[in-house]
């Protein structure tokens, strides 16, 4: 389904590649927790995966189409079956988290209609059943402000599953939340794995939770994949290797 | 701690420009001696002159009526072309640089020499009065919303062109919600500027409660003067409260 070749990221005025040859293949099914430490390249990978980031070199694609060699129209309607949830949420400030969770329809309609912000009775209806499925179902009309962070994420995850995605990414979607709420989150995010038959993949900080929920774990360091597997294989040897460096890079 | 050697410097250099500044302007504060003529001078303003009051609140709506047209027409077409002045949603690098250095060239001209070259084209009169306003308020309403802009949080735009959206509609729905409390508190305050501005343009023959205010000073009707004045301040405050009302009402 996914299919990553290859694929190198250098950023101008880097002298080091963020990814180099990277060789990975997902299917429909996997949760995939990418793991590494902080300027490893996770977040990278991931914007590589639905274009906000262009490979240097290699390829990305996604059901035998190359992303990387798409114009922006076609890259468009690839995005829009892959949900994305951020670390910040990027919800939109000063609107409803049900307008916020309506915005997960843009990519299909056009830009005319988004602007005026018509939308057909059922897809409201669906936009209000997503926002149930995340639990949300008491604050449909609050703005997005006035949300603790696990809602935000909540109304994040709505807006992601409104596209009826069949891909959904994370960058980093716990790191900015408790360690209670990021297992509610996680908890949820399983669940609509599950019941929408996903590929997910996600970058989390948190190797305890990677293990718990993930069913294949990618460990990254200095742009390289060190780790590709099942939890039950990731040992302390493999953990070492991931999470400790002789030199402590400084990066942002 | 606080007091640097560095300080005593700064400090001789700034009572330099003081003093220089003070010769230039003549400022000399026993010229206040003769202040008897400025207490008789006023006291010529009362009590005021209130039979020309209905000319003056028609006059004073079409000052109104000015400043809003040209500071309401000027933000509508500042705010595309800010997207454009932006660093962050320019199409191009040197469309953003053309926008800029065009934007700054549009508001280094005060709107009176606008005004001044505009009144030989289309007569006296209020219109070329609000076109002055509005040339000047696209220059610096551009500059301010392109700032605010330049500093909105560029996550919910990429969030809108995760979802597929196209890039000019992500980026517009989402910074515009962003931005918006500070575009209107902008454009309250350069409303109020506005009704200024207009005053101004009045004395070369814009029309409003400016045009009224010069030609009764100039025909030494002081107890109308004081009446005008009076209006003026009313105005200015009215459009003030307005404009913190409204931005309440938004936030």
């Amino acid at each position: 389904m996914l299919k990553i070749k290859d694929l190198s990221v250098r950023y101008r005025g880097s002298r080091e590649d963020a990814l180099s040859s990277i060789n990975l293949t997902f299917q429909t099914g996997e949760f995939v927790c990418i793991l590494g430490q902080s300027g490893a390249g996770k977040s990278t990978l991931i914007r590589c995966i639905n274009g906000l980031q262009l490979p240097s070199t290699g390829t990305v694609s996604w059901n035998n189409q190359d992303i990387s060699t798409m114009k922006e129209e076609q890259i468009r309607n690839v995005r829009r079956e892959m949900g994305m949830i951020f670390q910040h949420f990027n919800l939109i400030p000063r609107l409803s988290v049900l307008q916020n969770v309506l915005t997960g329809m843009f990519g299909y309609r056009n830009t005319f209609k988004n602007l005026i912000g018509w939308f057909t009775d059922e897809e409201v209806k669906r936009a209000k059943q997503v926002i149930s499925d995340v639990g949300l179902n008491d604050l449909m009309y609050r703005r997005v402000e006035h949300l603790s962070g696990g809602q935000k994420q909540r109304v994040g995850i709505a807006r992601a599953l409104l596209q009826q995605p069949k891909l959904l990414l994370g960058d980093e979607p716990v790191s900015s939340l408790d360690p209670g709420t990021s297992n509610h989150i996680f908890t949820l995010l399983q669940e609509m794995h599950n019941r929408h038959r996903l590929l997910t993949i996600i970058n989390v900080h948190d190797f305890e939770l990677a293990r718990r929920f993930a069913t294949r774990l990618v460990a990254l360091k200095d742009g390289k994949v060190i780790f590709d597997g099942i939890p039950e294989d990731f040992k302390d040897k493999q953990f070492n290797d991931t999470y400790h460096s002789i030199k402590e890079k400084v990066t942002t | 701690m606080w007091f640097k050697r560095r300080n005593i410097l700064t400090l001789i250099i700034l009572s330099l420009f003081v003093f220089i500044s003070m010769r230039l302007t003549e400022f000399d504060l026993s010229k206040f001696k003769d202040f008897r003529n400025m207490i008789d001078f006023l006291s010529r303003w009362f009590p005021m002159d209130y039979e020309k009051l209905p000319l003056m609140i028609q006059d004073s709506l079409e000052t109104l009526a000015m400043a809003f047209l040209g500071s309401f027409f000027g933000l509508l077409i500042a705010i595309p072309i800010s997207f454009i002045a932006a660093k962050n949603t320019s199409p191009s690098k040197y469309l953003f640089h053309f926008t800029r250095v065009t934007l700054s060239f549009i508001r280094s001209i005060p709107e009176i020499v606008f005004g001044l070259i505009l009144l030989t084209a289309l007569g006296l009169g209020p219109f070329p009065a609000v076109l002055a306003i509005m040339f000047h308020n696209v220059g610096v309403l551009g500059k301010l919303v392109s700032e605010l802009i330049e500093s909105a949080d560029p996550g919910p735009q990429e969030a809108m062109k995760a979802v597929g959206a196209k890039k000019s509609f992500a980026n517009l729905f989402s910074i515009l919600p962003q931005i918006w409390p500070n575009v209107l508190s902008h454009y309250f305050y350069r409303f109020e500027v506005a009704i200024r501005t207009s005053l101004i343009l009045g004395f070369i023959g814009g029309g409003g409660i400016g045009q009224r205010l010069f030609n009764d000073f100039k025909t030494f009707q002081y107890s109308s003067v004081s009446l005008d004045v009076l209006i003026i301040m009313i105005i200015v405050i009215v459009v003030d409260l307005f404009g913190s009302y409204v931005r309440n009402k938004i936030i």
